[in-house]
């Protein structure tokens, strides 16, 4: 039996360094993010896959616009060198999704939760942590990109090629890194939003690919404006160099989209605070 | 220490947590007991800020855990054994969680040590067994070094000698003035390492005492009485209120009579008597007892229900 002596009441952990901030928590989701063995693979994959398909479409392309016939609907060098990117984008969607959704389907976001109990302090570490670290990754990608397809097409003479010291072509090389990190955050919070992962890629794919298709075929009346301010269509004006007619600017239109994921990540976090974990 | 005050939780029409209230105290382990699906785990989870109660409040030292401004050096909690992304090395797995709680690093090695993964910490989580993914849960819980410890159901799938590691770790958590509070569907376990228990069933409190009070109070008086007399001894027993049933093996088996009371009538019986000893009911026939009508899913008969 215990002897009659004076109970000791065990103390908190570590008096002696102060309490968790916003940059703790941020280290720790820069941790999760790199230890993941799933996120370097997938963004190997993705580098591997955007870059080789464009040098690809770059070769193709040139080489066939320099032995065949010139024809007026074939895509601008630039396009031609940007053409992988279609995949990249599907990638850096779904890293965002992952970057949350995983923790649900592990039932990790129960412990992340107990570490980081205020919600929103969690949720904000992983969106500064997740586009900081996509956009530099992005951008690394889209020069690289760029470089190759260039190289690329600069052996076929007959083509036309561009450099980044054309017209525009600096902002649409920086712009796509941009892009993709905007459509990460997509990613991000649509799987706040519905914490599942199979769920929120097809949603996020309705919204990116399905839905605008669909839209634009709608009578002029209605798909022109739609077309204009819908998030990941008017998000794109930076990446071309056409500015048709019913298209915001380039700025805008990333304003557009930047405007919309700020809603959709306060939804998110509205819903994340709210709801029982 | 954790204070609960009328917690209520409803999920849809049913009521998975009704009014409940309780301390746990530091210094000793308290078990927390239940059938399954007695609500256990959504007090826990209320206790933890994870669930948020419709009614009532959840206190640890006071502070509702999500006001807690170092939540992991104040508690340490093991909810879910795989709650771990599979991908990720066990080593990171509590690297970030240290992080989080600005623990230092050093501490991620001690208690990988502790629970005696050293050896496969530059392992994917995803290839342990249950008892590994139970040790690294515990290790994540007591990574903060924290006062006060919750274990959900911590020796589930457990082999015999992880049953007796968490045991040991459990008393000696308390016996260094921790406040450990573990829940269990199993009274046996319980019985083993708690010294004060809790007991509810659907939602609502049906103990809150120390074990052997539970033991003493509810088994009431029952007494083995072994006779070759039985039918001279049996209708003066009843005669003095005593309840008898006759056991299998021959004993009869006497409630309401204190063995010197039957002691008594069997000698102005003139009958002898071959055995005659109290018997002290186990924590899990009081917990049987206790919870008959708080069984959510009773077994049925084998036949068709009309």
């Amino acid at each position: 039996m215990t002897q009659v002596t004076t109970q000791t009441v065990a103390k908190s952990g570590f008096p002696e360094v102060g309490p968790p901030g916003l940059r703790d928590t941020m280290r720790s989701e820069w941790t999760k993010l790199k230890t993941l063995r799933s996120t370097p693979v997938t963004i190997a994959i993705a580098a591997v896959l955007v870059i080789g398909l464009s040098a690809l479409a770059s070769f193709l392309i040139a080489a066939n616009e320099s032995s065949e016939l010139k024809h007026g609907s074939l895509p601008t060098p630039l396009q031609t060198i940007q053409g992988g990117w279609s995949v990249g984008l599907l990638a850096f969607m779904v890293l965002g999704v992952l970057a949350i959704s995983n923790e649900y389907s592990s039932s990790l976001i129960g412990v992340s939760l107990l570490a980081t109990p205020r919600r929103s302090r969690l949720l904000l570490a992983k969106v500064i942590v997740f586009s900081v670290s996509m956009f530099v990754i992005a951008e690394v990608m889209s020069f690289i990109n760029f470089f190759v397809g260039h190289a690329i097409i600069s052996a076929y003479p007959a083509y036309p090629n561009v450099s980044l010291t054309s017209h525009l072509v600096l902002r649409v090389v920086i712009g796509m890194g941009i892009y993709v990190t905007l459509v990460g955050l997509l990613g991000l919070g649509t799987g706040a939003l519905l914490r599942n992962t199979a769920g929120s890629i097809v949603a996020c794919v309705a919204f990116l690919f399905i839905l605008p298709g669909i839209l634009s075929a709608l009578p002029n009346s209605w798909s022109n404006p739609i077309g204009e301010y819908w998030p990941t269509e008017a998000g794109r004006r930076i990446i071309t160099l056409d500015h048709g007619p019913n298209t915001l600017s380039a700025w805008w239109g990333t304003a557009d989209l930047a405007l919309f994921i700020v809603v959709l990540l306060l939804i998110a976090d509205y819903a994340l605070v709210k709801r029982d974990a | 220490m954790i204070q609960v005050r009328n917690l209520t939780k409803h999920f849809g029409p049913n009521i998975a947590v009704d009014n409940l209230s309780f301390e746990v105290e530091p210094g000793r382990v308290t078990g927390f007991l239940g059938p399954n699906g007695a609500g256990k785990t959504t007090t826990l989870r209320m206790i933890l800020g994870l669930v948020g109660p419709e009614k009532g409040t959840a206190t640890i030292d006071g502070i509702s855990y999500q006001r807690l401004r170092a939540p992991m050096r104040e508690v340490g909690a093991v909810l879910d054994a795989k709650a771990y992304q599979p991908g990720r090395k066990a080593r990171d797995h509590l690297v970030a969680l240290a992080q989080a709680s600005r623990i230092p690093l050093r501490r991620v090695e001690e208690v990988l040590g502790f629970v005696g993964l050293s050896d496969v910490a530059d392992r994917r989580a995803g290839n342990f067994s249950l008892g590994m993914a139970q040790r690294l849960g515990i290790a994540a819980a007591l990574l903060g070094d924290p006062p006060v410890l919750i274990f959900d159901e911590p020796v589930n799938g457990l082999d015999p000698e992880g049953i007796v590691w968490i045991r040991t770790l459990m008393q000696g958590l308390a016996a260094q003035g921790r406040t450990v509070f573990v829940s269990s569907h199993l009274m046996s376990e319980m019985a083993l390492t708690a010294s004060h228990v809790i007991v509810i069933g659907r939602g609502h409190m049906i103990a809150d005492s120390e074990v052997e009070d539970l033991i003493r109070k509810s088994s009431g008086i029952v007494v083995r009485l072994r006779t070759p007399k039985a039918e001279v001894v049996v209708p003066r027993l009843q005669a003095a209120g005593g309840k008898v049933e006759t056991n299998g093996d021959g004993a009869i088996v006497v409630t309401g009579l204190e063995a010197a009371a039957i002691g008594d009538i069997a000698f102005q019986a003139g009958v002898p008597v071959h055995e005659l000893s109290p018997v002290e009911a186990s924590l899990e026939e009081v917990f049987m007892e206790l919870t008959r009508d708080d069984v959510e899913f009773h077994g049925g008969g084998v036949g068709a229900s009309q």
